[in-house]
């Protein structure tokens, strides 16, 4: 309808041929800002209408139907009626606060590891050849096996929250960086090398950059898979957290604090991908990330 | 020109690479070739024939196989910044906008800030593109992007510029102008300049000499001397001239044998 309309006037303005060009050019940009704004609006107002239509089913449908235990099942009203006071006594603030700071931490260690050994595994063969059938080895376990092992070891302190959670996430970085670093092009090697850069500078100015698509997927997939593990190991022994108060509902047969939980999670989960899309795309301006 | 003026010397060079199943090709077969300070030199030939192999031996990033290839009278060991390549196409680094792609070679010798960027700005002014210095590669022209990777190259002060089909990615018109512009660099700077093409025009337009090359095994064929003045005049009946003598050797009809 948008487009109808800026067209007409168009047609007006150039039938009406002394209108000076100015006027037109403001005419014209006016529309395009009204049509991008009038889309963007669509857009928000169609996600909006999608979380509006899923808590009035979820609503609706436990109240009405017979075959759905309102107890196992609880709809939206009851969740956030126990919601509102963990919230406003802080008690779930905590939880989240400290789930969080396991995942960074961990999630921060792997950061650093994966990257270097991304690094270095595609820059010196020889490493690349000592390490790959211990790395795939170890890749193929999954961080979830280990729970109980790292349970003996460390404890149910936060000791092993963060070694289980650095390993997850840990070969995600690895693997991307790797492959980034290796397929960096040799023309942008061999431009440096002409330009006179040593090896540390090509590492940070080219190699790196050059890697960054690939390591931005390695984190983000390394960012859902901290929150995974998180979410395992904190089930499995510990006494806060998100997951903590999850299976703390489950003992009290609380269907409700479990749909807390997973309500939690799913906006962390969410706001934490949000977070890293306006990074990278604060930090690194001439890489598009869409979606 | 005498043996002692050559700035880069190649002395029965051959490049061998191992094909997939192991066979020997020959990409470059006893190749001699000297190139004086200041000169203009055109590699032409067919697909095949090693002139981009050459150019990357001259520039340091393979060995040969046999054979030297010196430059001052030093063997080339490896790149460096006095003999910088311009390639043809996705060389600038994508990460850096136009102005920090051409502070690069600045930065790797430590030159402070402020002073580099007042070099880059007037190296991108050299080329026509004060305006453009803030915009990222993918926001320029290919005929914009390789002005910019020209500048880089510059900046740096190298002794030859080596250049790989540079224009072979832009269209006709900004062809020519990215040619006047180079001839116009070439006489300011006084650099050397090693021009690698599969285009007889281009060669014609540029070259104060032009080394045709054959195919398989790569090997210099004819070494043509222009004489002709820059700059030259596309419809003139010298320039007609020079096209069928560069496109006669290239076709195989010129005898004469390089040195």
């Amino acid at each position: 309808m948008s487009l109808v309309s800026s067209e007409t006037t168009d047609h007006r303005a150039s039938r009406s041929a002394p209108a000076p060009a100015d006027s037109f050019e403001a005419t014209f940009r006016a529309a395009h800002r009204r049509r991008l704004r009038r889309a963007a609006g669509w857009r928000i107002a169609l996600n909006i209408a999608g979380l509006v239509l899923f808590v009035i089913a979820w609503e609706l449908i436990p109240r009405y139907s017979t075959w759905i235990n309102e107890v196992l099942f609880p709809p939206p009203s009851q969740v956030f009626a126990t919601f509102v006071p963990l919230l406003l006594s802080g008690q779930i603030l905590d939880d989240i606060r400290v789930s969080l700071v396991r995942a960074a931490s961990g999630f921060g260690v792997a950061l650093g590891l994966g990257i270097g050994a991304g690094v270095l595994t595609a820059r010196l063969a020889w490493l690349q050849y000592l390490l790959e059938p211990l790395l795939h080895g170890f890749r193929s376990i999954p961080a979830i096996a280990l729970i109980p092992l790292c349970i003996l070891w460390f404890g149910i302190g936060e000791v092993s929250k963060t070694a289980l959670i650095a390993w997850g996430a840990f070969f995600p970085l690895w693997i991307t960086t790797f492959i980034g670093v290796r397929d960096v092009n040799p023309i942008y090697l061999r431009s440096a090398a002409c330009l006179g850069a040593g090896r540390l500078t090509t590492l940070f100015l080219v190699v790196l950059p050059a890697a960054l698509p690939f390591i931005l997927t390695g984190i983000r997939q390394a960012l859902s898979v901290s929150l995974v593990v998180l979410v395992a190991a904190e089930m499995s022994g510990a006494s806060s957290g998100i997951a903590h108060m999850m299976s703390e509902g489950h003992q009290l047969f609380r269907v409700d604090i479990m749909f807390i939980g997973l309500a939690v999670l799913g906006a962390v989960g969410f706001l934490v991908d949000r977070a890293f899309v306006a990074i990278a795309r604060r930090l690194f301006p001439w890489y598009q990330i869409t979606s | 020109m005498s043996a002692d003026a050559a700035l880069i010397a190649a002395e029965r060079v051959s490049q061998v690479y191992a094909g997939r199943d192991g066979t020997p090709n020959w990409a470059l077969r006893d190749v001699s070739l000297r190139i004086g300070r200041g000169e203009f030199v055109c590699l032409i030939g067919p697909s095949g024939c090693g002139k981009t192999t050459l150019l990357h031996l001259i520039a340091g990033f393979v060995r040969p196989t046999s054979g030297t290839v010196s430059f001052a009278g030093a063997p080339i060991t490896g790149p460096g910044p006095e003999r910088v390549v311009v390639f043809q196409d996705y060389a600038l680094f994508a990460w850096m906008t136009a102005r920090q792609n051409v502070e690069f070679g600045l930065r790797t010798r430590g030159v402070p800030r402020a002073e580099r960027r007042r070099q880059a700005l007037r190296a991108l002014e050299r080329v026509g593109l004060p305006h453009a210095a803030d915009r990222y590669p993918h926001e320029l022209s290919g005929g914009m992007r390789q002005r910019v990777a020209v500048a880089r190259a510059l900046v740096v002060e190298p002794e030859v510029l080596l250049m790989d089909e540079p224009f072979a990615a832009v269209d006709a018109m900004t062809r020519q102008t990215l040619q006047e512009d180079l001839l116009r660099l070439w006489q300011e700077t006084g650099v050397s300049v090693v021009f690698v093409t599969h285009n007889v025009d281009e060669a014609a337009f540029l070259a104060q000499r032009v080394v045709v090359m054959g195919a398989h095994p790569g090997t210099l064929r004819t070494d043509l001397a222009i004489d002709a003045p820059h700059p030259r005049e596309r419809g003139s009946a010298r320039f007609a001239e020079l096209y069928a003598e560069i496109a006669g050797a290239l076709a195989g009809h010129h005898g004469r044998r390089a040195a």
